[in-house]
């Protein structure tokens, strides 16, 4: 198998857009293209993460598009639909096409434009993940799946409300120094916890879930380009190795799976990518997890080996997971204050790893970050992609 | 009401399931009879859900994933205005959902 | 006709005695601490010329809402709609919210509109119950007529109070359906939708003496909602 490295990273301001999908994938590509500087050396392979452009956005085929936007022909070319898990699949398959020598320069680009439907339609666009006659007949939405999810948690391991909230402040406090960020917006503990008001400020989506630990519904696209190990070490560039990706799948139905508070498939491709990148989870610097609910952040740590199961939330509380803490999670404001745009999420989770990899991820940065973790979740949690990025010297 | 849900039952190993799966999760089979989903059991965890998806002009749903006696496990509305994690409830099978003029029945778990 | 002020008299609308809304203070999610009050109508030029940009803003209806209320305020001001009033939202004395409406009677509350300045902190959501709260708990009116021109508007009062259809009286806005927020619903939603603290500290209620406005390009960025919202 060759080695990959990452050698362009590029993304759109997450938010709401005027673009249109093709136009803000677009947007990422060229960002990531120009970072890679690729010279007379062509892209081979295009892998397109999105969830959902045949619904939100009436158009099919979108990889053929994006081709065509990018005058990249005659270059092989693909959409990867795997849920919110779609951007660290297409990346996977990227990976994939350069390791088995059937690509030397691939472009991954992720991309959602959820905000061209309403509010209705887009919850229950992604609520149709869910299992049709078990789950999603009864209104069962992804919010309701992570209330259920929360208030077992809390249940079992002593979680709080305070620590759910301290997830979103932390996240919403690191987006303040990302200018991708979908939302900058300092909150309080105060405001969305503690003050008489804060029940109006922040009311419950699914409870015992708030709205502040909810990520936002979001436009934006992320786009990398990988290559080999020789292609990079030639065109000149700092070299940010794909060191594992580790993938896992899990039941449908939620309350199939033996113990409801374990994410079975977090573990199993954290396990994967760790074996496969020859490291462990103390050899971790810096992490980004999907946290597209609070809680997910906290029990995303402990599976993916972090802390010990049920701990999670005591490091967050000490301020382990926070930016200057051992390792910091989610510096770019994680899905829950950088955005959620679904396609686009496990391929801007990887760009800012390579950033801070880099040593370019400015005031968020995490000092000599050498290895970095993704946990991509698709559905709720039944399908799952992690990954570990390296940096050599 | 002829409204009735229904899982299966393996018909190489006896394993219940629910939902139905093409393939037994335990043998490998893929015989099956229906398995009414019926009985008593306890509410694992529940929600009440306000950010609801289209065909709901509700303020909230309460939703739940109820443990029955059998050991199977199923996801539906809880109709009870005291909910606890352990209490006792039974299935009852009642529109849950309306679609496009079109009604759709499903469990819902009521206080026993 | 020769005498200007019995010209203007008669265009003038009666007035009926309303009694004050008082001020209170709100903690937002952002520990930020927003006064709500009462204005009077030598503020209304100053609320215009935030409103004014807004009137080209297609995204969310802000353009209907905002040229509503810029004829409304400025009727206001102009003495010729009867019995309406204004609250403002100010964080720090700049402005994050104005709502409106007016007394039909002394039983029955006609709201007007809910415009938000500073987007993703709920405020639209606050000052939409002050409104209900100045309607409810200081006019003592029965009910609140409400329409509702945006769908954030209808999530916001329709499903989350919820109120009730009363589509076979025709509110003053025009064709929209109307709703009508009882006593009764009220008073049930006030634990989850009314808060904030009276008196307001004097030191807060002097810095909303005046309103100060963001820039331009400021209330554009907000409202075009580069803030966002959760959920």
């Amino acid at each position: 198998m060759r080695e990959v490295a990452i050698i362009g990273a590029g993304m759109t301001k997450f938010g709401r857009s005027d673009l249109s999908l093709i136009e803000i994938m677009s947007e990422a590509a060229i960002r990531a293209l120009e970072d890679a500087a690729l010279g007379d050396q062509k892209v081979d392979s295009v892998y397109v993460a999105n969830m959902g452009a045949a619904r939100l956005n009436r158009q099919t085929a979108i990889a053929s598009a994006l081709v065509d936007q990018l005058n990249l022909f005659p270059a092989m070319a693909e959409a990867v639909e795997n849920g919110p898990a779609s951007g660290a699949s297409a990346f996977k398959n990227g990976f994939q096409a350069i390791a088995s020598g059937m690509a030397d320069v691939v472009l991954v680009t992720g991309g959602e434009r959820m905000r061209e439907v309403n509010n209705l339609e887009a919850t229950d666009f992604v609520a149709s993940m869910s299992h049709p006659q078990a789950e999603y007949i009864y209104g069962v939405t992804l919010p309701a799946l992570a209330g259920m999810f929360t208030r077992l948690y809390m249940d079992r391991y002593g979680v709080t409300a305070k620590h759910l909230a301290l997830v979103a402040i932390k996240n919403h406090a690191n987006a303040l120094k990302n200018p991708y960020a979908h939302i900058h917006q300092a909150i309080t503990i105060e405001g969305i916890l503690t003050a008489p008001e804060a029940v109006v400020n922040n009311p419950y989506i699914a409870d015992p879930l708030r709205l502040y630990d909810c990520c936002p519904v979001s436009d934006g696209a992320a786009a990398l380009v990988l290559t080999t190990r020789e292609i990079a070490e030639k065109l000149g560039k700092p070299i940010v190795k794909v060191g594992g990706i580790g993938q896992a799948t899990d039941t449908h139905a939620v309350h199939e799976r033996p113990d409801p508070t374990e994410l079975t498939a977090v573990k199993i491709a954290a396990q994967k990518a760790f074996q496969m990148a020859g490291i462990g989870p103390q050899d971790i610097d810096v992490a980004e997890l999907h946290d597209a609910f609070t809680i997910l952040e906290i029990a995303e740590s402990e599976e993916a080996g972090f802390f010990p199961k049920g701990e999670g939330h005591n490091a967050l509380e000490q301020g382990v997971t926070s930016l200057g803490g051992k390792l910091p999670i989610n510096p770019s404001g994680g899905l829950k204050a950088k955005g959620h745009p679904v396609g686009a999420t496990g391929v801007a989770q990887l760009v800012e790893l390579t950033w801070q990899l880099r040593g370019a991820a400015g005031d968020r940065q995490v000092e000599g970050a050498k290895n970095a973790f993704a946990c991509n979740f698709g559905g709720f949690g039944n399908n799952v992609v992690t990954t570990v990025l390296m940096r050599e010297e | 009401m002829e409204e009735k849900v229904y899982g299966v039952q393996c018909k190489t190993c006896g394993k219940e399931t629910y939902p139905a799966h093409a393939v037994c999760p335990n043998c490998g089979g893929h015989d099956f009879e229906p398995l009414e989903i019926t009985g008593e059991g306890k509410v694992l965890t529940y929600t009440d859900v306000y950010a609801l998806p289209l065909d709901y002009a509700l303020r909230y749903l309460r939703l739940a994933i109820v443990e029955l006696d059998s050991g199977l496990r199923a996801t539906g509305q809880l109709v009870d205005d005291d909910p606890k994690i352990g209490k006792r409830v039974r299935t009852t099978v009642g529109v849950v959902r309306e679609t496009g003029g079109r009604k759709i029945y499903g469990l819902q778990f009521v206080p026993v | 006709m020769s005498n200007v002020d019995e010209l203007e008299a008669l265009l003038r609308p009666p007035a009926m005695e309303m009694p004050p809304y008082p001020p209170k203070v709100i903690t937002l999610a952002s520990g930020e601490q927003m006064v709500v009050r009462q204005i009077d109508r030598d503020e209304v030029p100053t609320l215009l010329k935030a409103i004014a940009p807004l009137i080209w803003v297609e995204r969310d209806f802000y353009d209907v809402v905002a040229a509503r209320l810029f004829g409304e305020l400025l009727a206001y001001k102009r003495y010729r709609v009867r019995d309406e009033y204004c609250l403002v939202g100010l964080i720090d004395g700049v402005l994050a919210g104005i709502v409106n409406g007016r007394a039909v009677n002394g039983d029955v509350g006609m709201s007007y509109h809910t415009i938000t300045i500073r987007r993703g902190l709920r405020v639209g959501s606050h000052m939409f119950a002050a409104k209900m709260e100045y309607h409810m708990e200081y006019l003592n009116q029965k009910e609140v007529l409400i329409v509702a021109e945006s769908p954030i508007g209808f999530r916001r009062w329709m499903i989350e109070y919820p109120l009730q259809k009363k589509y076979e009286v025709q509110h003053e806005l025009g064709g929209v359906p109307s709703w009508t927020l009882t006593r009764d619903t009220y008073f049930k939603a006030k634990p989850r939708l009314v808060s904030g603290r009276r008196p307001v500290p004097p030191e807060l209620l002097e810095r909303a003496k005046t309103i100060t406005l963001p820039g331009e390009e400021t209330v554009k960025a907000q409202v075009l909602g580069e803030k966002g919202e959760g959920a």
